[in-house]
């Protein structure tokens, strides 16, 4: 208990605390308003028409709401001092090597794909998906009001991605992660020389296959099945939908390709720690 | 007493000075709070006028202004630190380690500085998650929110890169850790996939850019330090202009219409 | 007409901007690339070969400028393993207790040999040039690294047979 404790009152740690409360405070106040506005309907263009003067009403609330923000900092940076460790030094690495909190999240996919997925494909992914939202989501409806009813999918992908990918995993990361990289419950001791008996296999070995040019391809086909059969099964359904008729092929195939690639750390995860998959694919210029 | 008070300030308002700085006075009426906003400086970025429901704090949440006043803050507190900070590897821990024990204000200072960048982190991070849930990224803002994107990433990089110039332990394997991801790039880093290893080595791939050398040492401290302190914020500030220029001109804060 | 200058607009504006990023572009690249580099140097004398028992794992040149385990096998032979985890370059320790080396920063595992064993390192623990200097110690030079897993352990100067 005592690791955890030292790790809640690390001064590095505290906005992630704050964290802690403010994305479910944020979440619920979300809620309220998309129920009232999915049971009342979108407000009246009356209510829009209703315009106010930016001096002096805009101003006040932005001068009271930076005053109130510099005062939490002044009372925070007066509470607590910013950490400075030991001089650096090359030779002794730190057990556990933390990234700041922020990172954590993208530290914890290195656990899961070798570095240059982790580290430049997935964020990179992360940023196009990013970019790309509004030329995807071609819904017209919940245009700046808080609402569910009306695009249940893109709040259900980004939700996902917000707070299960990224904050749960930041979480995960600053307070689950102990020595060695590790994962220590709050309760347990945090032993440096815990050994965690790896036992993880490539998915091609769990299927019998030991030769590496079988593995190569079963490997491929698995990959190239999980991104294409989906998306070409669902098209071939729908494809006289309304829907798919509006979204387009070319949207279509950017949306299933990034849903497709989100979802799939998630299960690469669970197949490590069910399954201790090690790789899905090896091939001789990349291992994912 | 009170008559020649008020002749007293009537004599300052009115004289060449006063009037070449403050171009009007300050009547309570519509005239008057449209041309404070238009013709301030400061200002005039603002629409004169905006919907009612813009100003509630439950459907803004706020947290785009917030933002930037973090980065204001760390702006000013950071040309501060400046002041005594040295980035050469043999002076910059001490230099951190006067600043706090040493200097007046000093800890107050970069406890600011820390803070308010990390504070800067949470708020930019809410402010997309409330822009998400209100579709406020709907045409015709779409690239607004793409400048929203870059800005977040922007956010990051400064973070990152200022991490490093306490050159502390916590520092030096932060930026290891996360420097040692470009080597790994397809391509351009040394070990990554697909590189053609006999082109590009250690010592002219990408992860060298960055930190001016094979290793993490004193080059990366200064490079690190020029991207933090001059180059990225004002890569950031041009495309803060951007971006609450378009809020104004794709129409302001979103509401339903 | 109004295409002739199109394609004059187009193709002015396009050597222009050409001219722009080719005299700007690489030229930036190449000024983040000094011709000479100010970092230790990468060969330098690691003692007498009779300073190491058999079968020991020498952290005595760990430490900055050098960065490396000099390890020698209950055979006698010598090599030099780079204290750089192949993962993402934290650095490992050596614990001697259960004979490995272990990095901190993701668990990876490497044997004495440097072989990765455990943990998400991809590929084993770099070997560098180890030979024997003129006056009987041992030499070392990073700058030459031998790959396990490109089968150059074998080379000459991988390992140092005493």
């Amino acid at each position: 208990m005592e690791y955890f404790l030292a790790l809640v009152k690390k001064p590095d740690n505290v906005p992630i605390l704050a964290i802690l409360f403010l994305i479910p405070y944020f979440i619920w106040l979300a809620y309220k308003q998309a129920r009232q506005t999915d049971r009342t309907g979108v407000p009246s263009d009356a209510a829009l028409n209703d315009k106010v003067y930016v001096w002096p009403y805009l101003c006040r609330n932005e001068f009271v709401c930076a005053i109130i923000v510099m005062l939490v900092l002044g009372v925070w940076s007066i509470m607590i001092d910013a950490p400075l460790e030991e001089p650096s030094d090359p030779a002794k690495t730190p057990n556990p090597s933390k990234a700041p909190w922020y990172f954590l999240a993208l530290q914890e996919m290195l656990v899961y794909f070798d570095p240059w997925i982790a580290g430049v494909v997935l964020p990179g992914f992360i940023i196009a998906g990013l970019i790309a939202i509004p030329y995807i989501d071609i819904n017209p409806k919940g245009k700046g009001y808080y609402t569910i009813k009306e695009r249940p999918f893109a709040l259900a992908v980004f939700c996902f991605g917000f707070i299960i990918l990224w904050i749960v995993l930041m979480i995960v990361g600053t307070f689950l992660r102990g020595p060695g990289w590790n994962i220590f419950m709050p309760w347990q001791y945090w032993d440096p020389h815990k050994i965690v008996p790896l036992t993880n296999v490539n998915l091609s070995y769990l299927f019998g296959i030991r030769d590496d040019t079988t593995a190569n391809f079963f490997g491929f086909a698995i990959v190239a099945g999980y991104f294409a059969l989906g998306p070409i099964f669902y098209f071939w359904k729908y494809k006289t939908s309304r829907f798919l008729q509006e979204l387009g092929l070319v949207r279509y195939v950017i949306v299933s390709f990034l849903f497709l690639s989100m979802v799939a750390l998630p299960i690469k995860m669970i197949l490590r720690l069910a399954l201790n998959i090690k790789y899905v694919w090896v091939s001789p210029w990349f291992n994912i | 007493m009170n008559e020649e008070r008020k002749g007293l300030k009537e004599k300052i308002t009115n004289s060449d000075i006063w009037k070449s700085i403050f171009r009007h006075g300050y009547e309570k009426t519509g005239r008057r709070y449209t041309l404070q906003v238009l013709q301030n400086v400061w200002l005039h970025l603002h629409p004169p006028r905006i919907s009612r429901h813009a100003l509630n704090f439950r459907f803004t949440w706020c947290m785009g202004g917030i933002t930037f006043l973090m980065f204001l803050v760390t702006a000013v507190t950071g040309v501060l630190l400046m002041f005594y900070y040295r980035p050469v590897a043999e002076y910059a821990f001490s230099d951190v380690q006067a600043l706090e024990f040493d200097i007046p204000f000093g800890m107050l200072l970069r406890n600011m500085h820390r803070w308010a960048a990390h504070g800067m982190v949470i708020s930019v991070m809410l402010h997309m998650f409330r822009v998400f849930l209100t579709g406020s990224y709907k045409k015709p803002r779409e690239f607004n929110w793409a400048v929203g994107v870059i800005l977040l990433l922007i956010t990051f990089f400064l973070s990152f890169t200022g991490y490093l110039l306490p050159w502390d332990q916590l520092a030096y394997w932060a930026v290891t850790v996360g420097t040692n991801m470009a080597r790994a790039t397809p391509v351009l880093g040394h070990e990554g996939p697909f590189t053609p290893t006999d082109i590009v080595t250690q010592a002219n791939d990408v992860r060298f850019a960055l930190l001016g050398g094979t290793i993490v040492g004193p080059s990366t401290l200064l490079r690190f330090y020029i991207l933090h302190c001059i180059a990225v914020p004002l890569v950031a500030s041009l495309l803060m202009a951007l971006h609450f220029w378009r809020v104004r001109k794709d129409g302001g804060i979103s509401g339903p219409l | 007409m109004s295409s002739r200058r199109n394609f004059f607009n187009v193709l002015g504006w396009g050597s222009f901007t050409a001219a722009l990023g080719l005299c700007f572009g690489p030229g930036l690249v190449r000024y983040l690339y000094p011709r000479v580099l100010y970092e230790p140097s990468s060969v330098f004398k690691a003692g007498f070969p009779a300073e190491y028992p058999p079968g020991s794992v020498s952290e005595k040149y760990k430490k900055e400028p050098f960065g490396v385990w000099i390890v020698r096998r209950e055979d006698g032979i010598f090599y030099a393993l780079l204290t750089t985890c192949t993962h993402l370059g934290c650095t490992p320790r050596w614990l001697s207790s259960e004979s490995k080396f272990k990095c901190p920063c993701h668990g990876s595992g490497f044997d004495r040999d440097g072989i990765n064993y455990e943990g998400p390192a991809p590929r084993p623990l770099e070997r560098v040039k180890i030979t024997l200097a003129e006056d009987g110690q041992l030499q070392i030079d990073k700058s030459v690294k031998f790959l396990g897993e490109k089968d150059q352990w074998g080379d000459p100067g991988a390992s140092l047979k005493v």
